[in-house]
Order: structure tokens, then sequence, then C-alpha cells
């Protein structure tokens, strides 16, 4: 019993919520607030809005008992469409038990209509927008003349009799009122336009539904004002005029196709402000001839425009393959223009070059010099000139000791020549003699050589090794860091040094790429730094980094792990390991059910996205371990942007918002360092710290984080001058 | 200048074929160290002088440690105190990165002084008294143990603390070469490595962070590591996968030879000792070529202490007298005895004149100047002829000496360091009879 209600309750909130979502939906918004301001909107025309609500229900009932995703139900993504049908039932006919009926129908097929354009779509990477809702509506508006026993509602003629039977003459007093102050005005034509998507042809509707549209997306909202002004511009600039009373029930596919294309779906920037000047008057062209041809068959062209315009120019932008330019799509998508952007923006910096990159580390053990980098003075040239050439100097600069006077005084001369990253060998050239010093060998150039294919396109090409010191086969799987031969000086190399490409054919003497190796140290004047991502320097002596132990075994969290974190005169928090179907790795609070997703690549923990309660101490370990290199020296230092909104909030940000895509004046930055370690192989414990500081270097977040051989020890954070130490049990 | 007397020799006029010793000495007299003369040095401190060089410490240290960085990822040296431990000497290591590996409570406490981090100190040896394992528990330092009275010790010692003792033991084992060391740690071929092993981890008291190996002194074949090798990382992947621990470091001693030439040998060592190279080579390859898993790669730990330090030492001294001996031969007699010059028990040391020579040169036999028959420092040396008050110079005595030395019959002398600018600065006083009491107590019926 308890089970079965509990089941019932479930099934109800899932329900509910589709239900109320279906109608943030019509905006791209999943903030419930938002839809229950759009759901008491539709109310204001009261039979529209049962219709509309009893219609969104029996979709996501029906959705719910047929077992389609529980997340794309909850979301209302099932629901929106049979929302609008319900609408537009509503308003045209007369409530009977028949239109009830009429309504199950048209909301179960709207609902079929939507999984399977969704399912259609999908492989094309569209959504799949109101074109369910088109579909049933047409077949509905052709059929009704059939439909005789349902009564034509005369409501939208007839607006001052409805009126004067609601509110008497005050209601028609006000009516007026209204209309004088907006009359052939831009404003009323906007508020009317964004009221018609609701099917609501009044000035108030639109004006709530403005508000609430301004509360949910800054971005949404002044794409709305922007994208209808620039097709009421252009209606007067082409001689007719928007705000004429047959153009007003389509005016909101200027709006929604501007906040598709300028915000929602592509990232919203300048460029996709600019671009709607030449794509919003194409959809008033587009609205204007399919009016005329629609009326032909006595149909509306209700959001035809919105749902052509949009998925072609998405389209179009996808087909651009990895070009990137300013106009970019939204990758994951988080129903709000201004966190797409902050992301998008953010993520550029942080994760382009590690997602777009393989890693490619140095080939060697210790510090090696760079003695010919990129357009070297010697022989990295025209085609080849994105090579290296290493060699090992000792601490007065030489590259050898004793007199220098054969090989094996070279320092670097024998020593071992690792993968640069994992792959298969693809060729291997040996049998060249090493030169004696000072002597070139012109006739086999390159010397011994090993060709590794790392992907397709992406080899790497290590030469002039020492004859005879392959320790692998051509055809063998190799692991990035292993011991491939040895550093020689055969080929055209008059001592023994290192040359390291990375190029896009399997062929010696291939041309060369320029290609950034993923993580390296470079040593200047016995200090440390560190380079993600770049290109080893001529004279900058540079070693690879090598995995801490400790931080590896940590941080290597395995599914199901719990962490019970305590602290004094605060509540325990309950975390644990998850990952998702589609293989996303995260922490989950156990009792808000906030998820703070991560991952691990190439010795680097990241902390990705966070979802949920923003009060809970996850999201405080979240904000701290923002980015964390599973490798360190003493003194390294991290920094890298986080998104505005993780940090910022209330006015600032409200304005930032307007703001962003144009320019971001809140640049928070991440930064980590670690504070103290015992040094050694027996590394014990270590005690990192992180701070995110403004772009005028205030401390917004600071933290500090213990962990040792048992792992996580300690975590303090300090946010508004109060500091919070918990530890973990 | 003052043309510098050199007493006339008379040698019989070999003609045919040229002796496969050759003609003449061909060597420069050594007047200065690091550009600081030997002459003014002997002058200022005193004869006989001990001279460090940091330069040389510096240098060699930086071949050694970059023979294995550029072989290996993760490599620690660790100064043997044992092979020279004066603090200046140790300090300079310590400044490079070198931890300390001592062998008693008194190293130890030096290490301590020299402010090395307890945690970074490997305690090895036979000797440690149950005092000297407390504190080793209590600062977290490294023990390796030697022997099962040892072990037993430690875990006794457990009981009275809440510390986790750190260990590793140590393994002898035959690697091929003679004699075998077989007095120390546990051995590997009749199982008892792996029998103390297993009671470490069983104990479940101690944690066990490494594995010791020194094979011997004076290895003159590398290959001796790589079999020492395999056999240490065949122990640790057993470890890893019986009881799922993944030991730290691999520690394999000491024992890298010095260019010094060995007394019998029948080439100069400087041509025969396998370079730092070679035996970064079979020790570093022997550790990547094992069963161990890439993810678990030890620290290489290397406590080589002759090797780096031999070519920093010298000692400078005066000719006291030159005599015959009744069978004819030459004789010399120095200021520097085997109380100073341990070493020459074992070695063939190489001594250069510190003033113009001619390459003229006589059959030597060099003794010091202690009065004890066995008081030789060259059986036979190549010299030119020497004169009371010449000067000379022994090279490569940085290790052992300045700890093996004994105060007999007279004072030890100074030890003066040579900085890397050229500066020189005493880093131990010579000895005087206030010293020498000190610590004497004359009973009150003989005052």
């Amino acid at each position: 019993m308890n089970f079965r209600s509990k089941q019932l309750k479930e099934f109800f909130l899932l329900v509910w919520s589709g239900t109320n979502r279906s109608y943030g939906q019509i905006f791209f918004s999943q903030k419930k607030y938002f839809s229950l301001i759009l759901l008491l909107v539709s109310f204001i025309d009261p039979y529209a809005g049962i219709a509309g609500f009893l219609s969104a229900l029996i979709a996501n009932m029906v959705a719910l008992l047929f077992g389609y995703s529980k997340e794309n139900i909850k979301s209302g993504a099932y629901g929106f469409n049979a929302l609008l049908v319900g609408l537009g039932l509503g308003v045209y006919f007369e409530l009977s038990f028949a239109l009830l009926f009429l309504l199950a129908i048209s909301a179960i097929f709207s609902l079929l209509l939507s999984v399977s354009l969704e399912g259609f779509l999908y492989k094309y990477g569209l959504p799949f927008l109101t074109w369910p809702f088109l579909i049933v509506i047409w077949l509905l508006n052709v059929a009704y003349v059939d439909f005789t026993a349902l009564g034509l509602s005369q409501r939208g003629l007839y607006v001052l009799n409805e009126l004067y039977d609601r509110g008497g003459m005050s209601f028609v007093d006000m009516y007026y009122q209204w209309q004088a102050l907006f009359e052939g005005k831009f404003w009323a034509t906007y508020f009317l336009s964004l009221g018609a998507i609701f099917f609501q042809y009044n000035v108030i509707a639109g004006l709530v539904i403005s508000i609430g549209l301004l509360a949910y997306s800054r971005i949404a909202f002044s794409l709305s004002i922007y994208g209808f002004l620039v097709a009421y511009l252009f209606y007067q600039m082409i001689g007719s005029d928007l705000s004429q009373a047959g153009y007003m029930y389509i005016g909101f596919n200027f709006i929604l196709t501007a906040i598709a294309l300028g915000g929602f779906f592509v990232i919203p920037s300048k460029t996709s402000y600019v671009w709607l000047l030449w794509l919003i008057p194409l959809t008033v062209i587009i609205t204007i001839s399919f009016s005329r041809i629609m009326a032909v068959f006595n149909l509306s062209v209700y959001a035809l425009p919105f749902n052509l315009m949009v998925p072609l120019f998405l389209y179009a932008l996808k087909r651009r393959g990895s070009y990137r330019s300013n106009l970019n799509m939204v990758g994951v998508q988080e129903y709000s223009p201004e966190k797409n952007l902050y992301s998008f923006v953010t993520y550029a910096k942080r994760f382009t070059k590690i997602n777009s990159y393989i890693p490619i580390q140095l080939p060697f053990f210790g510090q090696w010099k760079v003695n010919q980098a990129h357009n070297g003075a010697y022989t990295h040239q025209g085609e080849w000139q994105h090579a290296w050439d290493f060699v090992v100097v000792e601490t007065n600069g030489r590259e050898f000791r004793g007199h220098g006077h054969s090989l094996s005084d070279y320092l670097c001369y024998n020593k071992p020549v690792l993968a640069c990253a994992d792959g298969v060998v693809e060729d291997i050239i040996d049998g060249i003699a090493d030169n004696a010093l000072g002597e070139v060998d012109l006739v086999h150039n390159w010397g011994n050589t090993i060709i590794i294919r790392h992907a397709p396109g992406l080899y790497s090409k290590l030469s002039h090794l020492k004859l005879n010191s392959f320790k692998v086969v051509k055809g063998e799987w190799v692991r990035s860091g292993q011991t491939i031969a040895a550093c020689g000086n055969s080929g055209r190399s008059p001592y023994p040094h290192l040359h390291f490409q990375l190029q896009q054919q399997p062929f010696v003497g291939g041309k060369t790429l320029r290609y950034p190796l993923a993580q390296y140290y470079v040593n200047r004047d016995g200090v440390d730094d560190w380079c993600q991502f770049e290109y080893p320097q001529l004279n900058e002596v540079v070693s690879r980094p090598i995995a801490d132990s400790l931080l590896v075994e940590v941080f290597k969290w395995v599914i199901g792990t719990r962490f019970k974190w305590s602290a004094p005169n605060r509540p325990t928090e309950l975390w644990e390991v998850k990952i998702s179907p589609s293989n996303q790795t995260y922490l989950e609070c156990k009792k808000t059910e906030s998820k703070a997703y991560y991952q691990i690549i190439e010795n680097r923990l990241t902390f990705l996205s966070f979802v949920g309660d923003k009060s809970t101490l996850l999201y405080q370990f979240y904000l701290s371990l923002q980015e964390v290199p599973l490798f360190f020296f003493e003194g390294m230092k991290v920094n890298t942007p986080v998104r505005p909104n993780e940090i910022y909030g209330g006015a600032q940000l409200f304005f930032q918002d307007f703001l962003a895509p144009f320019y971001l004046i809140l640049r928070p930055q991440f930064k980590w360092s670690v504070k103290s370690s015992d040094n050694g192989f027996s590394k014990t414990e270590i005690r990192f710290t992180s701070r995110i500081e403004s772009r005028l270097g205030k401390v917004m977040h600071k933290s500090e984080l213990l962990i040792n051989t048992k792992g996580l020890s300690n975590f303090t954070y300090t946010t508004k001058q109060l500091t919070t130490t918990y530890t973990l049990q | 200048m003052k043309k510098h007397f050199e007493r006339p020799i008379i040698t019989r006029l070999q003609t045919g074929m040229p002796n496969k010793i050759g003609m003449k000495t061909e060597y420069l007299p050594m007047t200065e160290i690091d550009g600081v003369g030997v002459k003014t040095m002997l002058e200022q401190y005193g004869s006989p002088l001990y001279v460090v060089s940091e330069a040389t410490i510096r240098d060699t240290y930086r071949e050694a440690y970059q023979s294995f960085s550029t072989r290996y990822p993760k490599v620690q040296f660790a100064w043997s105190y044992k092979t020279n431990y004066m603090d200046a000497v140790c300090r300079v290591y310590h400044s490079e990165g070198s931890w300390a590996e001592v062998v008693s409570g008194f190293e130890y406490e030096k290490a301590l002084r020299n402010g090395v981090d307890p945690k970074y100190i490997l305690f090895n040896g036979p000797d440690k008294t149950e005092q000297d394992l407390k504190l080793a528990i209590e600062n977290e330092s490294l023990i390796h143990i030697d022997h099962f009275d040892e072990f037993y010790s430690i875990i006794r010692l457990c009981e009275h603390t809440t510390k986790r003792p750190k260990v590793a033991i140590r393994v002898n084992m035959d690697t091929g070469i003679y004699p075998q060391w077989t007095r120390f740690g546990f051995n590997y071929e009749n199982g008892e490595a792996w029998d103390a092993l297993n009671r470490i981890m069983i104990s479940g008291k101690i944690d066990l962070m490494g594995l010791h190996a020194h094979i011997g002194t004076y290895i003159m074949t590398a290959n001796a590591y790589r079999i020492a090798g395999s056999k240490l990382a065949d122990l640790a992947a057993n470890v890893k996968k019986k009881f799922n621990k993944t030991v730290s470091y691999i520690d394999f001693g000491g024992g890298f030879a010095s260019k010094n030439t060995l007394k019998g040998a029948y080439l100069p060592g400087s041509d025969t000792t396998p370079s730092f190279d070679e035996y970064a080579d079979a020790i570093t390859s022997s550790i990547i070529n094992s069963q161990i898993a890439p993810e678990d790669m030890p620290t290489i730990v290397l406590e080589t202490g002759r090797a780096l330090v031999d070519d920093a030492g010298y000692i400078a001294g005066t000719v006291l007298a030159n005599k015959r001996q009744p069978d004819a031969s030459r004789t010399l007699i120095i200021d520097v005895g085997v109380n100073l010059l341990f070493t020459s028990f074992w070695y063939d040391h190489k001594i250069t004149p510190a003033q113009e020579f001619s390459h003229h040169s006589e059959q030597t036999k060099i003794y010091g100047p202690l009065c004890m028959n066995i008081d030789v420092i060259r059986e036979y040396a190549d010299l030119p002829p020497l004169k009371k008050g010449d000067h000379f110079v022994i090279s490569r005595i940085g290790a052992y000496n300045m700890t093996q030395w004994m105060q007999f019959i007279t004072y030890r002398p100074k030890i003066v360091m040579i900085d890397t600018k050229g500066q020189t600065h005493v880093i131990r006083e010579n000895e005087n009879i206030d010293i020498m009491t000190q610590l004497e107590r004359v009973p009150e019926h003989l005052k």
C-alpha cells in the first residue's frame, strides 16, 4: 500500500512538473516560476486556459503511461505542443463534452508527433519545436467544418461583448483606455504578439509575459524586443505595417526566432545579434508569402515561419564541421541563454584545448634543452618548420662532459627516448650507423627513425636515434612514456640530439604539423614553471611532469564511494560518487540530490558543472576544485576562469546578463596552489588552497583541502568572512 | 723566476725496442686546486692539509643525478654520512637535494643537526640501539631493517607509540660478483627476504616503504646492479601481488667505484671503473623492464658515497726527507701517514708534485711520518726527484679518509673547503693538546 501511494505520488509529481514546464518550454525555459506566470496568463481567457491545461495534462499522463523518458517528461518537452493545441481549441470552440474528447485525441496526437519528430530529428541534432502543434492545428482547421456538434466560439471576434459579460462597463472602458494607450504603437504590437503565443490577444497578457521573460532571462528579453523591432522596422521599410490586426497574431514568430537563433540554440554574441538583422527580415518575407499561400486553404501560418527558419539556420551552422567562428552553437543546453553564454566563454578557455588535442608529452625523462625550436635557425624551416631538437646540458650549458671527443661524452647520447602518447608503431628505420662527431650523413638524412600513429592523421616522428637501440617493433602498441629507443647521432646529425616532430602523414620526412604539447615544465634559473598546450621555445629547459601518486590515489574515486562530512554545529552531508548513463561522473549530495559533475583526463581533475542546491557543502567543494592537476612542484600555480554566474548574483549579475553578449565585466578567476606537502616519495599529506578572485583581485571564495594517505581529510571554505571546516568521517 | 733545483739521477740507458712503460713522465705539477695555490694554502693553514672542493662535489653530484634523471622519472640520492660526515660537506649535498643515509645514532644526530627533515633520513646498519629506533620511529624516519632481532625490537616498540614505523628491509643476494656480502640484511636466494616481508606485512603494525640492497663495494661491473634490480623488483611485484601493497622505493645502496686505482690493478681506475651512465643504465632499465606495473614505479634511491666525493678531496703535504735503502732503492718520507690516509691500504693513490719538475723520474717508495713500520703510502711510485720541503698533492681522497682517520702519534690537521667562488674556509680545525686531552681524566692520586 505504502509502495503504491509512493508510486502514485511520484506519478502525479511528474505529471504536474511536466504540465507546468510545458508552459515555459514555449520560451525555451525550464524555470518553474516563469511557467507558473505563463500558466496564469493563459487563464485570462479561462476557456482557453482550461483547454490548454487539460491538453498538456493528458499528453503528459499518456507519455508517462507509455513509459517515455522521465527526464524529458519532467522538463515539459512532451507537453508544450499539446498545450498549444489545447489553447487553440479552447479559443475556437465552445467548451463541451465533445470538445473534451477532441482535446484528448489531439493531445495524444501531438504527443505522438512530438516523440516521432524528436526521434527523427535527433540524428540531425535539431529540435522539433512546435511542428507537432502546427500539424495538428492545421488538420483540425481543415476538418472543423464538419464538426457540427462543436459550437464555434465567437469570443475572439466580439471582444467587447465578452468584456461586458465578465466585468460590465468598467472592463470595456479599461479596454478602450489600454487600446488608446497602445494603439498602433510599437509596444502595443509587441505585447499583443507576446500574448498571441498563448492565444491571448490582449496587452495585459503580453505585459505579464514580458515581465516573466525578463525574470527568466535578460538576454531572451532583450532579444525579444530586438527581434521584434527589426521586424517592425523592416515592415515599415517595405511599406507594410506590423501593427495591423492581421499581423499581430503572427508577430511572435519574430520574437521566438530572435530568441532561438540569437541566444538559445546559438551562443548569444555580437555576431548572433548582427545575424538577426538578416534572419528576421527573411522570416518576415517567409511569413508574408506563406500567409498568402496558406490563405488559399483558409489556414493561418501560426508559427510556421519560426519553425522553418530555426531548423534551417541551425542545420546550416552544423554543416560547418569543425570550423570555429564567432557564431557558435550551444553544446550542452542549460536552458538559459546567459548560462549557455557564460559556460561557453569560460569553457572555451578551459577545455577547448584539452578536448581538441590528443595529449602529447615530451619524449624523454628528466630535463632537456630545446636547441632548435619551431622555425629554427638550422633545419627547421619550410615544410619541416614545426619540429624540435633536444639535447641534455650540464649546469654550465655544455652538452658534453670530458673532452667531448667521443659520442658517449655527450649527455644525451644513449639516453632513453619515450613514446610521446599512446599509439601504434607505424614505421621503424634502423641500421644506420651513428656518425662520428662533426660528420653528417646526408644520404640518410633522418637517420634511425620511428614513426608512431596516435590517431588518424596524427603521427609523431623521432629521429637521429642510436643504431640498434629500438625496443619495440613495427606494428606494436606503445603506451605514453614507454621507452622505445635511445638518443643517437645518425643521419644529418653532427652531434647527438633528439629530433621530435608531429606530422599528418605516416612517412619519414613528412611535412611537420604545428601541434602543442599537453603539459610540460619549463625550468628557468632553477625554478620550475608549467605550461599547458603550448610550444617549447628555443633554449628552454623542459621536462615531463610525473603524476603525484598520492593525488592520483586520493582522487581515484570509485563509483559508489561515499563521503560523509561533518562540522561542529552543522548538519552532516553525505555524498556518493555516481556515473550517469552517458558516462559522466559526478558527486551527488544524498539529501538534496545536487550533482557536481567532474572528469579526470590526463592527470587533471576538473569540476565541470553543478546542478542543484547551492547552499550545500558539495557546491563549496565544487567551487574549490574547479581545476586540480594531479602533478605539481613546489610553488606551482593554476589559474583558470570560472563562470560569472557561479559566484556573482543579484543586481551585478542582472546587468551583466544584459551586456554579456557584447562584453564581460565580471571575470572571476580560479586559483589553485599547493600550500604544503611532505616532499619525496612517501608523500603522506598535501594541503592545497584555492581562491576565486574578481578581476580586481578581490577574494570571493577561499578554501583549503587537506588530503592524506587515507584520502580526503579536512575541507575548509570561506565565504563572506565566514570560515567553516568540515572533516571527513 | 728562480729555477727549481732538482737533484741529478742516473738512469741506465736502454737501447733497442722501447719498453711498454714508455720513456718519460708526462704530467703537469699540481700547483693549485680550484685556482687556489697549494703552497699558499700550506703556508696559511699548515702542512699537511686536507682540501675539499665544493665545485667538484656539486659537479659530480649533478653528473650522477643527471645520469639517472634522464633515464628514470623518480630518483632520490641520500648522502652516505659514513663516507664523509664533515658538516660542511653534508650540507653541500643536502643543498643539492640529497637526503641523508646514516648507520648509527651519532650519524643520525649529525644529520638532524644539519637540518635534514627526519622523514628524509634513511637509517641503515646492523647497530641501532632501542633508543635510536625509538627516536627514528617517533621522527618517522625510514628504518632499513638488518636482521630479525631488529624487527622484533621494532614490533615491541610499536606498543609504546601511536606512530607506525616506516621501514624497508635490507636484502643480500648473489649478483654474480665476489665477495657476496651476506652479512647484512636478509638473503634473497634462500627465501629469508621474502619471509621478512611476509612477517612485516602480516604484523600490521608497520608500514613497508621500500626495499634496500647494497651489494658490495667498489663494484667494477654495472651488470651486478642489473641483477640486484631485477631481484628487488621481483620482491616488490610479489608484495604487490600478495598484499596489494605498493613499494614506494627501491634503494640500491652504494658501491659505485671511484676513479682510484686499486692495488694490484693492471690498468688505472680512471680507465676501468664504469661511468655513472653505465650504472644508471643498468639500474633504471632493471626496474623499467621488471614485473612492476608502470603506475607503481618506485622511486630509485641511491646512497652512493665514494663515487660522489672521492674526486672532491685532496691532501696536500710536504716532503720530510729523502733516503736511499740498502738495496739502493729510493724512498721518500712525507708528512702524510696512514693515520690520515687510511685508503692507502687499498689504493695506489695518485701523488703529484706541487711545483715544477723535469721529465726525469725514478721509482720511489713513499713512507709516512709515523714511527710505525706499516706507514707506507705507496710501495712504488714513479716520481720526479723531490727534496725536503717540496710540496705534493694526493688526489681522490675525499671518501672515507675524513671519517676513518686516526688520531695516532700526532695531531690531525685542518680541513679547508674551497667554495665555488674560490674562497677557502676552514671546515675543521687542527687538533692541539687541549683538544686531545679534553676528555682525559687523571685520578686524584696521580695529580
